[in-house]
Parts: structure tokens; C-alpha cells; sequence
């Protein structure tokens, strides 16, 4: 049941120096028991809720800014989700945008932590149609 | 606090409502409930038809049945949330939030429920993501 | 070898569907492949295309299709499949069934579904666009030889042609009843007219609803979907068996509209979820006046659908709405040709919309036999259509044209 296998999906920034087997081999040095997969963008590891929480939360403070994570509802290698069994499913387009997203959330993050903060900047505003019409007209 | 992210399947927002200490309410762990279910073979994801009449609590007969679908799945983690965080606009929306009309509608009853939101629009360059992720940090700090 | 059926969709797995079409695919030993395509793609696919969808999955599908046009994935035949009400959805579908069609040779299929969709709703789309892939050679046949028999099991009719040498030498129909003991009848009076024993025929072909049950029964050398089927013979009966068509078949539960190259379909609708739509309404019409199916065409062509409105998708509003126009007093005649004109005016509504209509426009099936629709299929659609001789033999014409390819 979901409370007992947790797989969460590691990704490494693209920006990052990280390298998937890093990766690998970092959460097999904790012990904790969790099987690891290692992928293109980082790694799947699978294992008891408490444990995989335990190594994310170590990975986290290991590559705060390096490396990303959700919790993935399939099994690693479940042939349902299998890309060579049907072709890429939806959600890998979606992995590929966070993936390259992931150093403007990392540039934001490390701005946080050295404590800066910034002004919201004001919505851009639609040019008035009164503007619009001077502009057309002045055009003719 | 129990965070609902929106898009639910966002790996971003899952990853920072996790680190600022919250729980996230994706999408994933709704699925993996409904997969796991080994009395069930419908693959790839065991959505029943039980699931999209379901999701007529959502939204009536004359909705196109994904969205009703889809409502049935996130529906009852919004209604268990004590908090939302929204991007909006945001690159990625393909897999599990491919529907644009059940976004709408996710984003909709958030609102109706009244639990603290936030919506930050989707950083477009080094300046905005920095405001947005500072904000995101704020609003789940504040939570607490 | 595995048929790959390219899935373009949206909607599916959260609809509980997805399930029911892989099962419909590998029913016919084929197999539903989702064409890979990368985030940039995407994008590049969206500009390239021209419509930019505000849902996420949509976008995806437009992606799959340009890389199915583009010959980057590899795949047999194109199922296009979106929820039944959602209106962008229902642009992107057909629009990207055109392009795909203007861009490859693949057999494309539409559909659009509700939650309660199962496999076999789909089996014979999914078979029919297995055959066109599978079966080239024996599509391509455009002679009968030998000595054949057709039989075309359907849901109101059963009907049965003997062939010889490319010339029908018999033929009969019968209601429905036993599929077996219905296709018995036929075929002998069939025989008889053609003045031969069973002992001479040399390969059997059955279609239609009964198809699986005839083809054990008789051990028929060819047992194949009434798509593929329907429209050899009727290319065949109406010597169109080169170029393009688009073939009608109003069907006594399911209408059909094909669009033929050559003969071969390449792109097909079937509709079945209303009866209103169909040829049974035209049964309910004629049993309503009183007054035998055949005569009801004839009737309708000197009547006016104008003088009695007839505008209900339901057959059982329909017929309210009959009723109530016979208590105002019109005749039968107009009322007889609104009820014409309303399975016209559906087809061109719920079917013809789902394909780009060819011409010329071959009408057959049983329906085709009743004037008064023919000439309101005509008024929908500006022209009026061919309907070639024995036209309601399609079926069982196919079966006896393709199944000599077995000799």
C-alpha cells in the first residue's frame, strides 16, 4: 500500500557538475536498504516510506541547489509506465520542462538562503485603448 | 500542513512545499493508491468508471469524462488540504494536468474551499524567480 | 507480425478507457504505440501546425501526429481518439485526422468516447484498420474468380450472393433472426437461382454482426470486418474501383462512412449510439403510417419535409414529433419525407462531419433501396449520390470478391 513503498524520482539539475552516478552511489553509502535506479536525469529510489524519506532528506541537504525530487506513483520498471514497452507517456514531456526549469528554481533558492528578498514586481499593464488610438492615428 | 500543489504532478512544487516542511498533495500518491490496488487490472493507471462517476460530485453528466475523471482524483485531496500552492502558467503541464478545463476547475475549488493559496506566476527569468521563490518560502513558512 | 496502432488522445486514462481500447487492439493482434516526441518537439510542433490548443495534452497529440508525418515514428495505422463533449478536443481531432491523412498513406480511425466505452464497441474499427494494413494484396483484388458465396450477416438483414467468374449469378436477403438458420435460408434460395449445389462453391467470405458465427460454421475462407468489406463491394457494384469515394452505408443499427483510395479505406466512421440515426427509424416511421418499409421511400418522394418538422436526435422523440405532426393533420407523404430527411440531415450531422467527403458519393445498404432517402441524403449533401444495382448486397458482394483471393 502507499504507506509502505515510497519510489521518489531524483533529478539532477542541468546545470549541476552532479553526475547520476554520484547520485547513485551517494544513497547507497546511507544504508538504509533503498534499491536505486539509475536513469538519465538522476535516479529512482524505492523503499520503505521512512527510509526514502530519510535519504531525500539527506540529498537535499547534501546538493541543495543540485538536485530536485518528487515522490512517483509507479513502481521503478513498472511496465505499465514503460517507455519501450509503448512509447513516452505524457508525463515525460512534463519531466523534460521541470528538468530544465530546475536552475531558475535553484537560482531563486540560493538567493533565499543568503537572505535577500525583492520587491514583487507590478503586473505589466494592456497600453489603454485611448493610447492605442493616438498611436494608430498618429500612424496614418 | 497538509500543501496541495497545482500542477499535482509538479516535481518543482512537490520538491519546496517538502523542503520549507510541509506535506505536498499531488497527484502521485493518488495514483500510486489506485495502481498498487492489485484486485484491479485496468492499466495504466486502474481509473475505474466507479472513479469518473465519482467525479460527478465535481462536475455534471455533460462534462466530458476525463475531466470528470481527473476531478475524481484531485477532488478529494483539495478537500483534505489546509493550504494550496499554485503556479501558474508554467511550462509543464502534460501528463496527469493534459486537460486544461479540469486545471481551471482544480484552481476553481481551491478558491471555493478558502484555505490560504498561493499563486505565483511561472519565473521567466533569473530576477522573477527569485521574487517567486521567495515568495513560495514566505507563504509556506507563514503556514506553520 | 504486430500491427502498431499510432494513439493520438486525450482524455483516456482518466475516462477508464484506456484499458478497454488496448484490449480492442490486441483483440485483433494489434499493438497501441504513443509516438515519441521530446519537449522541443512540442513546441516546434505546435508552431508548424498552427493551432495552439489551450490543453497541455492536445498539444501533445499534434506533436505525435507531426512526428508520424514526419516519418520519425514508425507505425502502421493512426487511431485518433478524444472525450465525446469537449469541444476542443473535437476540433484537434478532426483537424489532425486531415493531417494525417494529407501527410501519410496510414489508415486513420476517429472516435470519441464516454467512460462507458468498452473493447468491443471498438473491435471491428480496430480490425477493420488491421485488415487495410495486413490484407493490401487481397484489397486490391477488383476481379471475382472461380465460384464464391458472400454472406453478410448484418442486424436486420442477412443476405447471401453467389458469384461466378465476376458475374452474380444468385442472390437473396431475409430478416434477421437465428444467424445461422437465417444465412441458411438465403444462401440455398440464393444457390437455387443460381443453379448450383453447395458442393460447387469453391471459398466462402462472411461479414457483418454474425460473421464469426457463419465463418465456423461454414468454414469460410475469409471472415473479415464489414468496413473493409462493405466497401469492395460496393466500389465493385458501382464500377468506381479506381480513384476515390466516400462510401454510405445507413445502417439498420450502425451507420458507416467510408473514404476509399482505390477501393481501400483509408478513413472511417462509424456511428451507433443513436437510433434516431438510423434505418430503424425509418422502420418505426413505416410501422407508425402503417405502411410496409418499401413503400415509405416512395411516399416520401412526393412529400415535403418542410411542411412537417421533424427535428429530434432520439428515435423515440422522434416519433413523438411524428405524432404529433400526423394529429395536425399533414399528410403522409411530408411526413414520410421529414422522417427521410432527419436520418439524412443526423448522418451528415454525427458521421460526415468526422471525414472529408470524396466524391462521388456511393450510397448502399438496405436504406439505399428507399428513394425518399436517397434524394434527402442528396439535398444535405448537394449531390446526389450514386446508388449502384443490388446496393443492399454490398456486404455479401465483398465477401464473394474476396474470398476467391483464397483460391
Amino acid at each position: 500500500m502507499s504507506d509502505e513503498r515510497e519510489t521518489r524520482l531524483f533529478m539532477i539539475s542541468p546545470v549541476s557538475n552532479v553526475t547520476p552516478d554520484q547520485l547513485v552511489r551517494a544513497i547507497h553509502a546511507m544504508g538504509k536498504g533503498v534499491k536505486v535506479k539509475e536513469t538519465c536525469y538522476g535516479c529512482l529510489a524505492e523503499g520503505l516510506v521512512a527510509d526514502v524519506k530519510e535519504v531525500t532528506g539527506e540529498i537535499r541537504g547534501r546538493y541543495p541547489y543540485d538536485v530536485f525530487s518528487k515522490r512517483r506513483a509507479y513502481p521503478a520498471g513498472d511496465p505499465r509506465r514503460c517507455r519501450a514497452e509503448h512509447g513516452t507517456r505524457p508525463g515525460y514531456a512534463q519531466l523534460e520542462a521541470e528538468w530544465e526549469s530546475l536552475p531558475l528554481i535553484a537560482c531563486g533558492l540560493e538567493s533565499c538562503d543568503r537572505g535577500e528578498t525583492h520587491e514583487i514586481p507590478p503586473e505589466p499593464e494592456k497600453l489603454s485603448v485611448e493610447d492605442f488610438k493616438k498611436i494608430t492615428e498618429a500612424a496614418r | 500542513m497538509k500543501v496541495f500543489i497545482d500542477p499535482p504532478n509538479s516535481l518543482i512544487l512537490y520538491d519546496l512545499v517538502e523542503r520549507f516542511g510541509h506535506e505536498p498533495l499531488g497527484a502521485m500518491a493518488s495514483i500510486q493508491e489506485r495502481i498498487d490496488n492489485i484486485e484491479l487490472d485496468l492499466p495504466p493507471m486502474n481509473v475505474t468508471l466507479d472513479d469518473v462517476v465519482k467525479g460527478l460530485k465535481y462536475a455534471g453528466v455533460e462534462v466530458p469524462s476525463g475531466i470528470r475523471g481527473r476531478l475524481a482524483l484531485w477532488g478529494p485531496l483539495i478537500d483534505q488540504a489546509d493550504a494550496a500552492l499554485i503556479m501558474l502558467d508554467p511550462p509543464f503541464n502534460f501528463g496527469c494536468v493534459g486537460c486544461e478545463r479540469s486545471n481551471e476547475m482544480v484552481r476553481y475549488l481551491i478558491r471555493r474551499r478558502g484555505i490560504p493559496a498561493l499563486s505565483v506566476a511561472y519565473p521567466g527569468n533569473e530576477a522573477e524567480a527569485k521574487v517567486s521563490v521567495g515568495r513560495i518560502k514566505e507563504f509556506l513558512e507563514g503556514l506553520k | 507480425m504486430t500491427i502498431k496502432i499510432a494513439q493520438l488522445s486525450c482524455g483516456t486514462e482518466y475516462s477508464s478507457v484506456q484499458y478497454e481500447i488496448e484490449k480492442a487492439a490486441r483483440s485483433v493482434g494489434a499493438k497501441v504505440v504513443y509516438p515519441d516526441v521530446s519537449y522541443a518537439d512540442i513546441n516546434d510542433s505546435l508552431k508548424r501546425f498552427g493551432f495552439n490548443p489551450r490543453s497541455p495534452q492536445l498539444k501533445l497529440m499534434i506533436a505525435r501526429a507531426v512526428s508520424l508525418a514526419d516519418g520519425k515514428y514508425d507505425a502502421d495505422a493512426v487511431f485518433i481518439t478524444t472525450c465525446f463533449r469537449c469541444a476542443e478536443a473535437a476540433l484537434v481531432r478532426n483537424e489532425l485526422r486531415r493531417f494525417i491523412q494529407d501527410n501519410t498513406r496510414l489508415p486513420v480511425v476517429t472516435y470519441s468516447f464516454t467512460e462507458r466505452l468498452k473493447a468491443a464497441q471498438l473491435l471491428t474499427r480496430m480490425e477493420a484498420l488491421v485488415t487495410i494494413v495486413t490484407r493490401k494484396e487481397l484489397l486490391a483484388r477488383e476481379r471475382q474468380t472461380g465460384i464464391t458465396v458472400g454472406l453478410d450477416s448484418g442486424s436486420s438483414t442477412t443476405k447471401a450472393i453467389v458469384m461466378e467468374n465476376n458475374k452474380i449469378l444468385g442472390k437473396d436477403w431475409t430478416p434477421s433472426g437465428d444467424v445461422v438458420k437465417s444465412a441458411q435460408l438465403v444462401l440455398e434460395s440464393a444457390l437455387k437461382q443460381a443453379g448450383m449445389e453447395m458442393s460447387q462453391v469453391e471459398a466462402i467470405g462472411t461479414t457483418g454482426y454474425g460473421r464469426f458465427t457463419l465463418g465456423k460454421h461454414y468454414g469460410a475462407k475469409l471472415v473479415q470486418e464489414e468496413l473493409t468489406v462493405n466497401s469492395k463491394g460496393a466500389v465493385w457494384l458501382a464500377d468506381r474501383q479506381r480513384g476515390e469515394a466516400t462510401i454510405l452505408d445507413i445502417g439498420g443499427m450502425d451507420n458507416k462512412a467510408i473514404t476509399v483510395r482505390d477501393g481501400v479505406p483509408d478513413n472511417f466512421t462509424m456511428g451507433g449510439i443513436c437510433a434516431g440515426a438510423s434505418g430503424r427509424f425509418l422502420e418505426m416511421t413505416a410501422k407508425r403510417l402503417k405502411i410496409e418499409i418499401t413503400e415509405l421511400g416512395r411516399l416520401a418522394d412526393s412529400g415535403d419535409w418542410r411542411n412537417a418538422k421533424m427535428n429530434s436526435y432520439c428515435s423515440v422523440f422522434g416519433i413523438q414529433d411524428l405524432v404529433t405532426t400526423l394529429g395536425e393533420g399533414k399528410s403522409f407523404e411530408d411526413v414520410a419525407a421529414a422522417a427521410c430527411h432527419s436520418v439524412a440531415e443526423q448522418v451528415y450531422e454525427q458521421q460526415l462531419q468526422e471525414i472529408d467527403v470524396r466524391h462521388p458519393i456511393i450510397e448502399v445498404g438496405g436504406t439505399s433501396l428507399i428513394s425518399g432517402l436517397v434524394k434527402a441524403v442528396g439535398e444535405v449533401l448537394g449531390e446526389k449520390p450514386i446508388v449502384p444495382p443490388d446496393s443492399q448486397y454490398i456486404g455479401a458482394v465483398g465477401g464473394a470478391l474476396l474470398s476467391s483471393g483464397f483460391l
